[in-house]
């Protein structure tokens, strides 16, 4: 069984290392300069990159840490959309500039490509750009030019496609779409989704993961979206407790993960109760098929505890590598 | 007699650096608590002296006291701990409190009824009570004790209805009760109703409740359904497409709507006549006696000069409508 987190870390210490928070107000208040601030940016991000070291996670995200919210980095490697107003980010007290769109989108690229760059510079674990998914992204924008929403998907889909192909010769490992949008909202078209994700991630030379988190509809894209072109779907069964049973009940032609820490709540989980959730689904899906993380990016936690599932994660790693299982599964 | 068009704010004003300096100075330990609250007082003051200079109908204290409206509360009643900070959005951390224990009371109730006193005995026009709303307490806190969300929001609920109580003995007209995690789960909107319930049960006082940034479309109009005499919610965020979710029924006589006319989390400051377009459009289905206008939101995260420009341009907008309108 292999470990991994799903995308942003907390911007902020838990203890007295470098805070882009403090470094941000500093330089608005001109105490500190560009590089300064530039430097703590890559502190942070190399203090996550060495919690997946010594936690010895099989790939890691970079913390986004350079992100104020999901769009941000696509935002500005695309030419005419703009982070608008602040809108709550589905069920969290956390809110996000949605995209606004003003006009034909076109691919400018750059930002995001730098950023990960710069990331895989700091890093000895595989690293994985975490990108969101087209239908999250038409979910939370605003559309005043297009006025055609078949029309605007297309181009949506096009322009992550051209952010993805200009990240693969970055170093990264694996690209990560994340479509909270399918888990929370009820109503979509299974067929267009699964086509335009098909489309998405057509003959993509990287490994390409889809993470699906908190909404209780996840447990119905398993089977349609098991075939779409992903290499792994990371899947919320915190959210969606029907995800587990689904899981245990018969293999899947597809990695499988399983966010089964809670990104969302202080409440520390139990190693041996996972252990136990876990058995059964490394039986049925093959234990070098299955992923461990947690169900959502780690930055709604304060920093101690976010830490601290990290630690839940490695814990859970360790257990399973020596429980004596029958059959032998290994 | 001409209809009246009314002026407000939500809730919180930006600290003058005057006390943001205390505040530093008092977590350093270099100044009393005395002094802080002298230093809140001095803050309080000028908050209300603004307001009353801009001329708005119904004031509010500013909340130079709190740091954030979810952990003031938290850091004052039994049964939360005190978390690291979690980031809210762009470079805005709270202190996110854990509920560890059942909560409750420590000490007397009535925790906001001194700062409410002191700002109402600067001026004759009505100062709001505000407090945050048992929902919002919940949702905005991490549960680690209660065995679901529902019993601990109507333990919060219990606790703010005393609270309200106090402000409404100790004279407050107006009681304010924020509930912004209201619109963030439509399937727990009739639990929120019942807890609003309990806290507004009767309560003597003209009842208010301020929602924003959610989403409106998924739980309008059951949202007239939550027991205050007025909804305060958020516009010009939106580019007041709020107007259109709430033409879908005819606005009910019994209540009243504040609406934000101004983005509090933007450094772009309104043109007079953009605003005056959105007042215009919120009179065409609420009429002008029943409708108050405000900014977005607490105006907190702005600096003391850009609050004072975007609620200068709100009181001039609503003047010229007045005029325009014949209204008072
Ligand atoms: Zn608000």
């Amino acid at each position: 069984m292999r470990i991994t987190t799903l995308g942003s870390y907390p911007k902020i210490p838990a203890d007295n290392g470098p805070s882009v928070r403090t470094a941000i107000q500093r330089f608005e208040r001109r105490s500190i300069g560009l590089t300064q601030l530039e430097q703590t940016i890559r502190d942070r991000t190399h203090h996550v990159i060495q919690l997946a070291e010594t936690h010895r996670l099989d790939v890691t995200s970079d913390g986004m840490i350079r992100w104020n919210d999901m769009f941000d980095g696509v935002v500005r490697d695309v030419d005419n959309v703009q982070s608008a107003g602040l809108l709550r980010f589905l069920d969290n007290n956390f809110y996000y500039r949605h995209p606004l769109v003003r006009g034909r989108l076109s691919f400018q690229g750059g930002v995001v490509r730098w950023w990960l760059t710069q990331a895989v510079a700091l890093s000895t674990v595989p690293l994985k750009a975490v990108l969101p998914g087209p239908f999250t992204f038409l979910q939370l924008s605003q559309d005043d030019s297009y006025h055609n929403r078949q029309a605007l998907l297309d181009d949506v889909v096009e322009v992550l496609r051209l952010e993805a192909n200009s990240l693969l010769d970055t170093g990264i490992q694996e690209i990560q779409w994340d479509e909270p949008a399918l888990a929370y909202y009820p109503e979509w078209n299974i067929r267009e989704v699964k086509e335009t994700l098909t489309t998405l991630t057509k003959n993509l030379s990287v490994t390409q993961s889809l993470a699906l988190y908190w909404g209780s509809g996840i447990h119905r894209w398993i089977e349609p979206l098991a075939t779409s072109g992903f290499s792994r779907l990371y899947l919320d069964a915190v959210s969606d407790t029907e995800v587990v049973p689904r899981l245990r009940a018969e293999p899947l032609p597809v990695e499988v993960g399983l966010g089964l820490i809670d990104a969302r709540q202080v409440k520390k989980e139990s190693v041996s109760e996972l252990v136990k959730q876990l058995e059964p689904i490394l039986r049925v899906q093959g234990e070098s098929r299955v992923w461990l993380h947690p169900n959502g990016g780690l930055e709604l936690l304060p920093p101690d505890h976010a830490e601290g599932k990290v630690h839940v994660l490695s814990q859970v790693r360790d257990a399973v590598v020596t429980a004596p299982r029958n059959g032998g599964l290994r | 007699m001409a209809e009246t068009l009314k002026t407000t704010s939500v809730g919180s004003f930006p600290k003058p650096p005057s006390l943001v300096k205390a505040r530093q100075r008092f977590r350093r330990q270099e100044i009393s608590l005395q002094d802080l609250r002298v230093a809140e007082q001095e803050a309080t003051k000028e908050v209300i002296r603004l307001q009353e200079t801009l001329g708005i109908d119904v004031l509010v204290h500013g909340e130079m006291e709190r740091g954030d409206m979810v952990a003031y509360f938290a850091e004052n009643w039994q049964g939360f701990t005190e978390s690291l900070p979690v980031r809210s959005y762009g470079n805005r951390y709270y202190h996110k409190p854990v509920v560890t224990d059942r909560v409750n009371y420590q000490g007397p109730t009535g925790l906001t009824v001194e700062s409410w006193r002191a700002a109402q005995a600067q001026t004759k026009k009505p100062i709001k009570g505000m407090l945050t709303g048992p929902y919002t307490i919940c949702d905005w806190s991490f549960n680690d004790f209660y065995p679901d969300r529902r019993s601990l929001i109507f333990d919060l609920a219990h606790l703010v209805h005393q609270e309200a109580m106090a402000l409404a003995a100790a004279g407050a007209e107006y009681i304010q009760i924020d509930e912004p995690a209201i619109s963030t789960r439509p399937q727990e909107l009739d639990l929120a109703i019942e807890a609003m319930e309990i806290v507004t049960r009767n309560l003597p006082a003209h009842t208010i409740s301020h929602i924003c940034y959610g989403d409106f479309d998924a739980i309008y109009p059951a949202l007239l359904d939550l027991p205050v005499k007025q909804l305060d919610l958020e516009a010009a965020n939106g580019q007041f497409q709020l107007l259109e979710i709430l033409r879908r029924v005819p606005w009910p006589k019994d209540k009243e709507l504040a609406i934000g006319v101004v983005d509090v989390h933007s450094h772009r400051l309104e043109s007079v006549d953009e605003v005056k377009a959105g007042i215009l459009r919120a009179l065409e289905i609420v009429p002008a006696d029943h409708l108050y206008i405000d900014p977005d939101c607490g105006l907190k995260t702005r600096t003391w000069e850009e609050a004072v420009q975007k609620l200068t341009v709100i009181q001039h907008a609503v003047d010229q409508v007045r005029k325009e309108e014949g209204l008072k």
